[in-house]
């Protein structure tokens, strides 16, 4: 298990010179920002469309990463290229500090026990879905056809990451839409933060 | 090296968690039972009673009155069975649900899920043939289920593969956006499927393929799989279609590029009248010019054909039927009724209202776009109370719009005494 988390660091800095010299993020200024992202993603970060994922309460730096990965073009998707396109480095920052503020509360169903979860997840991701890292998203609640269109695009390499194109490469796409099914049933709330 | 522990992690692990629901197609193919059971959709209760809170926002014409039909989580495009019993609605997750109003009351008593035996991926669109047999247009496969309406209330039921998957579209070019598939048997007993192209404006290298397959498209192809042809060219996001009854002609509605600005380009509803005519993407979206023809070269000896009718820009048209039948007034007779599923990156949100347009007697085209009922978006704070996305219509002829942000199936029916 250290070596993994060697591996992680490694995608953690990886991540942190990709979004540069971003600056504490102020999440006042982040949540006039989100107006652009109620409608698929909630004010809360709880996804009001199948196809969004949640984010409220997600780790700050793994919402930077991959707006700047949208940003730059290294990550591709038809809403998010577009939106943030028209984002600047701070304000990506202040709405990433917005959405992490919040706190997700994950619950698994009644009768299903956190030791049946998917080993290979759960180092990053908990059993319940929540992120044990700053580089890892929450997969709590997520719409199954969500994390699994995501784990195919590991799998095919549409999208690329040191850990997931590795772990996504060895799993077939009925294992891929049973590890959906584990974090997908997981319920999820969010509770706003003040500010 | 290091990264291989957890490859190897991930591949042991996974031996031992059991083979689920991907081996059903085949049991259910040799008629073998499955363990599958159903999910049942609560209709009355507190679920119930706060869409019920929405009705009183939404506007409609003088003498038409609105109610909540069924409680319906993420429905999408609905397709009724022929005898009129069930009404099927997809979604955009894993799930297709069947409605059932046994009464006839005019209100839904049982919603569960259809075939819960199967493992859906992203089943949105339903369609029948007039003879009986649903067809599901998934992501990436197109599954038939003969008889539905009788067979549904079983959880194993009989069915089979239109299109295998992964045979749709090559899975290099799958996404979650852009995969609502709708589709509709057409007159000449073919099989209509729209598919959505993934990106906001696809990059140059991915036309020809595209062009080939059909993707950024609407195919047709024989209800066995076989003879598949493009069937429409240039389309952007088309999530609604229509035969209209009188011509024959498909109808269908396109949603347009973003990241242009608030006002442009518009939305589309297009009218077909031959196979394979283009419509213009990413070349134009109407007359809106998206790339130029230094970087990405036309194609050769093609017309681009204009939309019938330019939309409210980004206010997302989707689902839409002719109305045949004959309860509305007389003004309907014939027109087309569509949704509009609202903006999600305007300034100022628009649209989430029922739309509708007459059309010429003379020359069969759309003479305009007027507002049919709205009031799903709330004016005051920008938010949706509901998002229509497709419209069906029951026997007696009323309106079933389906809203997958609020959950539910509206019911629009003319009733001028009780509406007052």
């Amino acid at each position: 298990m250290r070596r993994i988390c060697g591996i992680v660091l490694g995608g953690l800095l990886l991540a942190g010179g990709l979004a540069g010299t971003v600056a504490a993020g102020d999440p006042k200024e982040g949540r006039k920002i989100a107006n652009m992202c109620r409608t698929c993603h909630g004010l809360d970060g709880y996804a009001r469309v199948p196809i969004a994922p949640h984010i409220g309460g997600e780790p700050k730096e793994y919402l930077e990463a991959q707006l700047m990965a949208f940003k730059t073009g290294q990550r591709e998707n038809e809403m998010m290229s577009v939106v943030s396109s028209g984002l600047s480095a701070q304000q990506i920052s202040d709405v990433a500090a917005w959405y992490a503020s919040h706190t997700p509360v994950a619950t698994l169903p009644d009768g299903v026990s956190a030791e049946a979860a998917p080993q290979a997840c759960v180092s990053c991701h908990g059993a319940d879905g929540i992120s044990q890292l700053l580089d890892a998203p929450n997969l709590a609640g997520e719409t199954n056809i969500y994390l699994d269109t995501q784990l195919k695009a590991f799998k095919r390499g549409q999208r690329q990451h040191e850990i997931m194109s590795e772990v996504a490469a060895a799993l077939s796409d009925s294992e891929i839409r049973d590890l959906a099914n584990w974090y997908a049933v997981i319920q999820l709330e969010i509770e706003i933060a003040e500010h | 090296m290091k990264t291989k522990v957890v490859g190897a992690l991930a591949l042991s692990t996974l031996l031992t968690t059991p083979a689920l629901a991907q081996d059903n197609m085949e049991k259910l193919t040799n008629m073998q039972r499955t363990d599958a059971t159903f999910t049942f959709i609560e209709q009355e209760g507190e679920s119930a009673d706060s869409l019920r809170n929405i009705i009183p926002h939404i506007n409609v014409p003088e003498g038409f009155e609105v109610s909540l039909y069924a409680v319906v989580p993420d429905a999408r495009s609905m397709a009724l069975a022929p005898q009129g019993t069930v009404l099927f609605a997809g979604t955009r997750k894993d799930k297709v649900w069947s409605i059932v109003d046994r009464n006839r009351n005019r209100v839904a008593d049982e919603v569960k899920d259809f075939a819960p035996s199967v493992t859906f991926d992203i089943p949105n669109g339903p369609c029948f043939s007039p003879d009986g047999f649903l067809y599901i247009a998934e992501r990436n496969r197109v599954l038939v289920f003969p008889a539905a309406e009788f067979f549904f209330e079983s959880p194993d039921i009989a069915v089979g593969t239109v299109v295998g998957q992964g045979d749709l579209i090559p899975v290099d070019e799958e996404s979650f956006n852009h995969s609502a598939r709708v589709c509709d048997i057409g007159p000449d007993g073919k099989l209509y499927i729209s598919l959505g192209q993934p990106f906001n404006v696809q990059p140059v290298d991915k036309i020809d393929l595209y062009d080939e397959i059909g993707i950024g498209g609407i195919i047709r192809i024989n209800t066995d799989g076989s003879g598949r042809e493009v069937f429409t060219r240039g389309v952007r996001n088309s999530v609604g279609q229509d035969f209209n009854p009188a011509t024959g002609e498909l109808w269908w509605t396109d949603n347009q590029v973003d990241g242009m600005g608030d006002d442009i380009p518009p939305g589309e509803l297009n009218r077909q009248t031959a196979a394979g005519q283009h419509f213009g993407f990413p070349w134009t979206n109407s007359r809106v010019v998206i790339v130029t023809e230094a970087e990405f070269p036309r194609p050769e000896g093609v017309e681009f054909i204009e939309p019938q009718l330019e939309l409210t820009a980004h206010a997302a048209d989707l689902g839409m039927r002719f109305y045949s039948d004959d309860s509305f007034p007389e003004e309907y007779h014939g027109g087309i009724f569509w949704a509009q599923h609202g903006s999600w990156n305007r300034t100022t949100p628009v649209g989430a209202r029922v739309m509708f347009t007459a059309l010429d007697p003379e020359t069969g085209d759309a003479v305009g776009a007027q507002v049919f009922a709205d009031g799903w978006l709330d004016e005051d704070t920008g938010e949706y109370r509901g998002r229509p996305m497709d419209i069906e219509f029951l026997p007696d002829g009323s309106m079933l719009v389906s809203d997958d942000f609020a959950g539910a199936i509206w019911r629009i029916a003319y009733n001028p005494e009780q509406a007052g």
